[in-house]
Parts: C-alpha cells; sequence; structure tokens
C-alpha cells in the first residue's frame, strides 16, 4: 500500500513539474509574441498613447499569424512537441 | 498576462489547484519585474537619443509616456487575443 503511495506521489510531481515547464514555455511565447508583434506593428515615434484601428488590426493578424508559426515549426519537430 | 490564458485549472484536484496557483503566481510576479526593465530599456532607445544634458527634456519625457502607454495597451490586446488562440477559439481573419 505504502509503496503504491510513494510511487503515486512522484508521478504527481513529475506531472506538475511537466505542468509548469509548459507553463514557463506560454510565457516564453507571450513574452516574445508580445516584442515581435510590437516591433512588427508600432511606429517607434509614438505620436500618441492610444492605439489606432490599424495598429489593432495588426496586432490582431500578427498573433495569430504567430500562433500558428508556433504550431507549425511544432509539427515539423516532431510529434514529442507539446502542441499549443 | 493573467491566468486565463493558461488554461483551465478547474478540472484539478484542489490541492494541486492551489499548488498550480502558487506558482503561476510566482511566474507572474517575476515576468511583472522583467517586463518593467525591458520596458525601460525598449522606451529608452526608441526616445532618448541625445547626451547633451542630463536630465529628459519635456520632448524625451512625453516620448516615454506615450511609449509605456502604448505598450501596456498594445501587451494588453495580445494577452486577449493569445487567450482566444489558448482556448481554440476561431477568430476572424
Amino acid at each position: 500500500m505504502a509503496a503504491n503511495n510513494v510511487a503515486d506521489n512522484i508521478g504527481k510531481e513529475q506531472i506538475l513539474e511537466i505542468a509548469k515547464s509548459e507553463i514557463e514555455l506560454k510565457v516564453d511565447l507571450f513574452n516574445r509574441l508580445t516584442n515581435v508583434c510590437f516591433d512588427k506593428c508600432i511606429e517607434k515615434r509614438y505620436k500618441e498613447s492610444e492605439l489606432n484601428m490599424g495598429e489593432n488590426n495588426c496586432i490582431d493578424r500578427c498573433v495569430a499569424k504567430y500562433w500558428q508559426v508556433t504550431n507549425l515549426i511544432g509539427q515539423l519537430l516532431g510529434p514529442s512537441q507539446p502542441s499549443m | 498576462m493573467d491566468k486565463s490564458m493558461l488554461g483551465d485549472l478547474g478540472s484539478l484536484p484542489e490541492e494541486d489547484q492551489m499548488r498550480m496557483s502558487a506558482m503561476i503566481d510566482q511566474i507572474q510576479i517575476r515576468d511583472s519585474l522583467r517586463m518593467y526593465n525591458s520596458l525601460v530599456e525598449k522606451c529608452f532607445t526608441d526616445c532618448v537619443d541625445s547626451f547633451k544634458r542630463k536630465s529628459l527634456d519635456k520632448q524625451e519625457e512625453t516620448c516615454i509616456k506615450r511609449c509605456a502607454e502604448k505598450f501596456l495597451k498594445h501587451s494588453m490586446r495580445v494577452g486577449m487575443r493569445f487567450a482566444e488562440l489558448n482556448q481554440g477559439a476561431p477568430t476572424p481573419d
């Protein structure tokens, strides 16, 4: 009985570690995505502090495409990669 | 970035939910600090080009404020879209 519990606990710890890695992967993805799309969509002159409609559309599309690229590369790297 | 972007924790047993939640909090704090530094660097790089004086002039200060506000708004919008895609919601083209 005790041995089963230990095995269960190790399994759970591993699962939580894997979950933590996946979360950190998503956080890293989000940060990179935010920076890349900012550079691609926002003019550096900063004429105003609001986002205009063009920038909003650009951001939406940039995020969608970045996401697609992430999935595409995930597929290319092999089925063992975590998929988004 | 907020927790809703990371998926559904509700299906886990409560003890695990709490552990995951605490872990996510820690990651978020670290991420906020990182964001602070990277925002400073970004806005400095984009807004400050001359070093004739030690203090920022009005123009530079305005630029920095706009840069920071713009980035934060941008970041919020990205977060919204990210959360949608993460949940598998179809989005308009």
